[in-house]
């Protein structure tokens, strides 16, 4: 059975593809220079290029942390390009018709149209290649609604108020060692802010695509839901087939003021590496939310890429009732090592958090479930609820769990279950029995599996997390 | 007896379990229409018959031969035999969290309509047909939307099992 699954699940990873574009990229390598000149490139005000270089004085003290469940040999910093953009992009086209074709070829391969009439109505998306943002659709429309979305290099000279307010008061520079490194080199994402009261009348998405070879991404998303308002965002991640390792170390803040709503979802399928672990994205990242009075954050995550994978989406419940969820998926086969999960860190008073995990391991694979549920002596009356269920397939693949549960105050509720267990014999067998092939069957039952984090994606992209896990699992015979 | 219009034909069947000998030398001959009811005590062999019929890891076939309508049964996969008419009803049908009956349902008859090189069922036809297939096992329909044999009590896994068979 194991050795049929192997053999089955060394699929073709689709979006491996490489664009032919000509790219100007920096030479390898990491100093004050580097970050003035990607500072220059932008041609950011003083204060960025400021906040830069103090976030990367900070980083040469920090160590790289080693507690997570992940083998990888040591990171070359470098070695690494920190920026690398289309030489098409340098004249900063104004409109689609002036964006190189094979930069809009690379995205409707993908599935992405970015010509707004070809788009799935009701999705602006913002789609960065490389270290800068390629276009950004249904701007105007937006506009009419007040809504700001657009890359945050763009946001930094238009609305530097709001940029400077915001950037790092989530996410501190000096975090963790991956966040200040972004925070040194970070190149583009998005930003968006929601106005008071508004209800974003689209969903948003960016869609980061790697292209260049031995260069990183560092993106950085800011996302502001000023009182009342509600949006609903969604990140896709793709990357060539390379040998070598490339890294991505993001960093994503969220704030949501007084009674409002943050929905943001990815779909992460960076390339995973072949099956024996060559190649495939590092993937480090550092996503945190705000929620102030009454308000809400739900993060839901389907991963199936990276060959590494760390990263906690987290929420601080600093106002009172204000509430957190955390759904994943995360999927590993061949050599690929994830470990994720949460932080809810409660501080008002009867704030509520739902974490839903679902981990699926095959191939020799290992999965790690990290969470922290912290109730602070303010934290009156608040609630956790964690569910952690981990699917084995195959008997070479881990899985783990790490829950952490810190209660400071008497009457707050945490409440943690877990289970773990295997794609069975007699679940394939009654699915064979009634004419399913052996794919068909796991790819169900898989589905089964997290169809609760799966009913919280935006609709359009529930069928297409369905298909990615459906790809991914391609041939895994049981 | 003739073996010209039998459907199912076992000659001679050897098959063991962990290297148990179950069914010592087994002859049965099933024509299109009839209906056999095998019986005997308790590790007689009639469950390892069903599952040496449908091909289940773990039970080898030692001897003998099975066709069904002329075709090498115990040359083909599992899904194949069932594509092929063999239908196995569950002594004790097994669970699959999250999926609904519904979606299994159709899965499996989709499966087993390309296999005949038919298109796929509609979701409105195929929804016709599996609340018709619930009333006639007198099951109510809401059982669709449930988890494969998920709470179901023992006498409704059976019901299920009835009902798949009359949509296969």
């Amino acid at each position: 059975m194991t050795e049929q699954i192997d053999k089955a699940l060394a699929r073709e990873y689709e979006a491996g593809f490489v664009s032919d574009v000509e790219s100007e990229t920096f030479e390898p390598g990491l100093n004050e220079d580097v970050i003035r000149r990607i500072s220059g490139m932008k041609g950011e005000p003083e204060w960025m290029l400021e906040w830069r270089l103090s976030a990367f004085r900070e980083w040469l003290e920090m160590e790289e942390p080693e507690w997570a469940l992940v083998d990888y040999p040591k990171i070359d910093f470098q070695s690494i390009s920190y920026y690398s953009a289309p030489k098409s992009m340098k004249d900063k086209p104004k409109s689609l018709d002036e964006v190189d074709p094979e930069l809009l070829r690379t995205y409707e391969k993908l599935g992405i149209p970015l010509i707004e009439q070809q788009m799935l109505a009701g999705i602006a998306v913002d789609a960065v290649f490389d270290s800068v943002s390629v276009v950004t659709t249904f701007r105007e429309k937006l506009e009419e609604a007040g809504v700001i979305f657009c890359p945050i290099s763009e946001a930094v000279h238009k609305y530097p108020d709001l940029v400077k307010k915001y950037i790092g008061s989530v996410v501190p520079k000096k975090d963790n060692y991956y966040a200040a490194l972004n925070c040194a080199v970070f190149t583009d994402g998005s930003f968006v802010y929601i106005p008071k009261g508004t209800r974003c009348p689209m969903e948003l998405s960016t869609y980061f695509r790697i292209n260049e070879q031995n260069t990183g991404q560092f993106e950085r998303t800011l996302i502001i839901a000023d009182e009342g308002s509600h949006v609903s965002y969604l990140e896709g991640c793709t990357a060539p087939q390379r040998d070598e390792n490339q890294l991505h170390a993001a960093v994503v803040e969220l704030v949501a003021m007084d009674n409002a709503e943050i929905k943001y979802s990815t779909v992460q399928n960076w390339y995973p590496g072949d099956e024996n672990g060559k190649g495939g994205i590092y993937n480090f990242v550092t996503k945190r939310g705000i929620c102030h009075t009454n308000a809400k954050i739900s993060w839901t995550q389907v991963e199936t890429g990276s060959s590494v994978t760390w990263k906690y989406p987290s929420c601080i419940l600093k106002g009172d009732n204000s509430v957190g969820e955390f759904y994943s998926v995360a999927l590993t086969r061949g050599r690929q090592q994830a470990d994720t999960g949460t932080k809810m860190i409660h501080l008002g008073k009867n704030t509520k958090s739902t974490i839903i995990s679902k981990g699926i391991s095959a191939g020799r694979s290992n999965n790690s479930y990290r969470g922290l549920v912290r109730m602070n002596p303010g934290a009156e009356g608040a609630r956790n609820f964690t569910q952690c269920d981990s699917l084995l397939i195959g008997d070479q693949c881990g899985a783990h769990t790490f829950p952490y549960v810190e209660s400071r105050n008497p009457s707050a509720i945490v409440e943690h279950e877990a289970t773990t267990s295997k794609v069975s014999d007699e679940q394939m067998f009654l699915c064979r029995q009634r004419g399913l092939d052996p794919e068909k069957a796991v790819s169900m039952i898989v589905n089964g599996f997290c169809k609760e984090v799966f009913k919280e994606l935006p609709m359009e992209f529930a069928v297409e997390a369905g298909k990615l896990l459906e790809i991914s699992l391609e041939g895994s015979v049981g | 007896m003739s073996n010209t219009n039998s459907l199912l034909t076992i000659k001679d069947l050897h098959a063991s379990v962990e290297e148990k000998q179950i069914i010592k030398g087994l002859d049965l001959e099933i024509k299109p229409g009839e209906v056999h009811a095998i019986m005997g005590p308790n590790g007689a062999g009639k469950s390892t018959l069903g599952y040496v019929l449908s091909g289940r890891d773990g039970y080898s076939v030692e001897s003998g031969s099975v066709t069904l309508d002329g075709e090498d049964l115990l040359d083909m996969e599992t899904e194949d035999r069932a594509r092929a008419g063999l239908f196995l009803a569950f002594q004790y049908p097994v669970e699959i969290p999250g999926v609904s009956n519904l979606e299994f349902l159709k899965a499996s008859v989709d499966a087993q309509r390309e296999a005949r090189g038919e298109d796929a069922i509609t979701s409105a036809d195929f929804l016709k047909e599996a609340k018709a297939a619930c009333k006639q096992v007198n099951l109510p329909v809401a059982f669709l939307k449930r988890g494969v044999n998920e709470g179901f009590s023992g006498g409704e896994k059976k019901r299920n099992e009835l009902m798949q068979m009359l949509l296969l």
